[in-house]
């Protein structure tokens, strides 16, 4: 079973992260970019299902040259091969549609996600690219069992402890959610060794798009500033004890 | 006549879902002010519990798509369903719960009806004559405020809205027929499951005292199991937690886990993400201990620590020993 994973790059660790001078955007130092969490999970399932079942996994991700280092990580995990799009975009219509275009480009049965991205938080990726390639497709998935060559079974979450088990026909795709298996740790020297296999790259033209339709369009970002908060937390200063005597006096007094 | 706003209603076992009554909040305020009708959009089959109970829910008119072959339906289906009523009424705004059914469902529609989507979102509202939606970016640390210039599928957060009060007046109810025959058959719904109970319900607890990945060691959870223990309450976590093993699924607070109002909820290195603070921003005394000052946990907590847990929590637990030792 052949499967294309798509990972987003996503900056790493941020510690000064702030808005923008227009208002509208966030800005920050950090130049390392790391995979999504969320979709670490979905490469990490396409692994298993790779050793069980046979066949290539293809990680793909959208981005600059920079986004290179989560493909280079994902082969290192594990990928055989690794596709990048060379576009930035975070405008969800369009990531979708230019993911859409380069799956277009490879052999799979499956593909897999993560639910969201932790930068955007949007969790729209995934099966709008379903939508366009026509693809059956299921969000939050914390199970999956192949049935046969043409046939998975894919058990996804409902929320507040409900699941519900789908019969898929393959080709699907399907968004992962986090925990479905658990991390593995790469050695330094297997990401090192990584770094020496091909990339292979696609421009959006070479995916036969059109930039103009790709401008975000029907919205204008006003502004991006830290949330309103409904009301102020009473924040408790003082030694560890006078704070944990505060807390057990509002404790006592809330029972 | 303006356009109307439709909401989706969210219904599970014959029972409409919460989130569809503070829809129907936002969608009110919006049709009031776009000069159109509230519309709710009720798909499936065996409708007509659903149905009644949103007769005086507050919508000018129900659309009932009643199908047999909704039964069991999945994203794909359902998705084409909703897009094709949707192309009927053309609607000014297509309102849809964040809930995990929502977020499957939205950017499918949204992609069928070729519109932007707009997720995640804990506002709605016009501001300076344009719909306005506020939606969270950067694990809730920052809240991006977008002025929608064309229609668009809305997904709210739970929670956003207060509920709909009821209306005195029926609303008018009508039959929409779809074409099933052409649906997607490729993906088909086998069965619900619902998740045994386990040892303990945290649903039931008054003091809940809960880890997030702050957390960083399973071996630093007896620390934190001690201080549930001497307040009397019950340890849970979020869903990372849970997700690396170290406590069961029976333990999670949130969305994909468990909603809860305990008295008294101890926030210890949560930072608060959206999912998690579904479950618990009801809960009557919120407690947040977190090192980062900017953790979203903040905007929700009663009460704040910006400490390491790591001095707190064991300061609390000798404290509430003692306390205890005093009253036996």
């Amino acid at each position: 079973m052949n499967i294309a994973v798509c990972c987003k790059s996503v900056p790493g660790l941020v510690t000064d992260l702030k808005v923008g001078s227009d208002g509208k955007s966030l800005q920050y130092q950090s130049q390392l970019l790391a995979i999504n969490e969320c979709d670490e999970y979905a490469l990490e399932e396409a692994l298993v299902l790779k050793k069980a079942h046979g066949g290539q996994v293809t990680v793909i991700s959208m981005g600059g040259i920079k986004s290179q280092d989560v493909l280079y990580y994902a082969l290192a995990k594990g990928a055989d091969k690794a596709v990048r799009v060379d576009c930035d975009s975070h405008d969800p219509r369009i990531a979708s549609t230019v993911l859409a275009a380069a799956l277009k480009k490879l052999e799979f049965d499956l593909v897999l996600t993560g639910t969201q991205s932790r930068d955007t938080l949007g969790g729209q990726v995934g099966v709008a690219a379903a939508s366009l390639l026509g693809l059956p497709f299921a969000y939050a998935v914390v199970g999956i069992e192949v049935r046969d060559e043409k046939t998975i079974i894919a058990r996804k979450e409902l929320g507040g402890g409900r699941y519900a088990d789908l019969e898929l026909q393959l080709p699907a795709l399907l968004c992962v959610q986090t925990g479905i298996e658990p991390l593995t740790f790469v050695p330094p020297a297997r990401r090192i060794r990584a770094r020496q296999q091909p990339v292979r790259s696609f421009s959006v033209g070479e995916l036969g798009l059109q930039t103009e339709p790709l401008a975000p369009k029907g919205y204008r970002i006003l502004s991006v500033r830290p949330p309103e908060r409904l009301h102020q937390a009473e924040l408790l200063q003082g030694s560890a004890q006078e704070i944990a005597a505060a807390l057990l006096t509002k404790i006592r007094e809330s029972v | 006549m303006a356009r109307a706003v439709l909401v989706l209603v969210e219904h599970a076992g014959g029972k409409v879902d919460s989130v569809t009554s503070q829809l129907l909040t936002a969608g009110r305020q919006l049709a009031t002010q776009l000069n159109g009708g509230l519309v709710a959009l009720v798909i499936g089959h065996q409708l007509d519990g659903v149905v009644g109970a949103l007769k005086i829910s507050g919508a000018d008119k129900i659309l009932r798509v009643d199908d047999p072959a909704l039964a069991s339906a999945a994203g794909e289906a359902q998705g084409q369903v909703i897009a094709q009523v949707a192309r009927q009424i053309e609607p000014r705004f297509l309102l849809i719960g964040y809930s995990l059914v929502g977020m499957e469902l939205t950017p499918a529609i949204a992609t069928l009806l070729g519109i932007n989507a707009f997720t995640n979102c804990v506002n709605v509202e016009m501001r300076d004559g344009a719909v306005t939606v506020t939606r969270p970016l950067f694990d809730g640390t920052q809240h991006a405020h977008i002025a929608l210039d064309e229609s668009a599928v809305i997904a709210l957060q739970k929670g956003s809205f207060a509920p709909l009060e009821p209306s005195t007046k029926e609303a008018a109810v009508e039959t929409v027929a779809i074409d099933s025959m052409n649906l997607p058959s490729r993906s088909q719904v086998l069965a619900i499951i619902e998740e045994p109970a386990g040892d303990v319900d945290i649903g039931k607890a008054e003091i809940i005292v809960s880890i997030g990945r702050g957390i960083g060691n399973e071996d630093k959870i007896p620390i934190v199991a001690e201080l549930a223990d001497a307040l009397g309450g019950v340890l849970a976590c979020s869903r990372p937690v849970v997700d690396v093993g170290w406590l069961p699924r029976e333990r999670q607070v949130g969305a994909s886990g468990k909603t809860v109002t305990p008295k008294v909820y101890l926030a210890c290195g949560i930072s608060g993400a959206i999912q998690h603070l579904t479950g618990m921003r009801d809960s009557h005394r919120i407690i947040a201990i977190n090192k980062d000052p900017n953790a979203p946990i903040f905007g929700v907590a009663h009460i704040g620590v910006v400490g390491d847990l790591f001095e707190i929590v064991p300061a609390l637990t000798k404290a509430a020993k003692e306390a205890k030792s005093l009253r036996d």
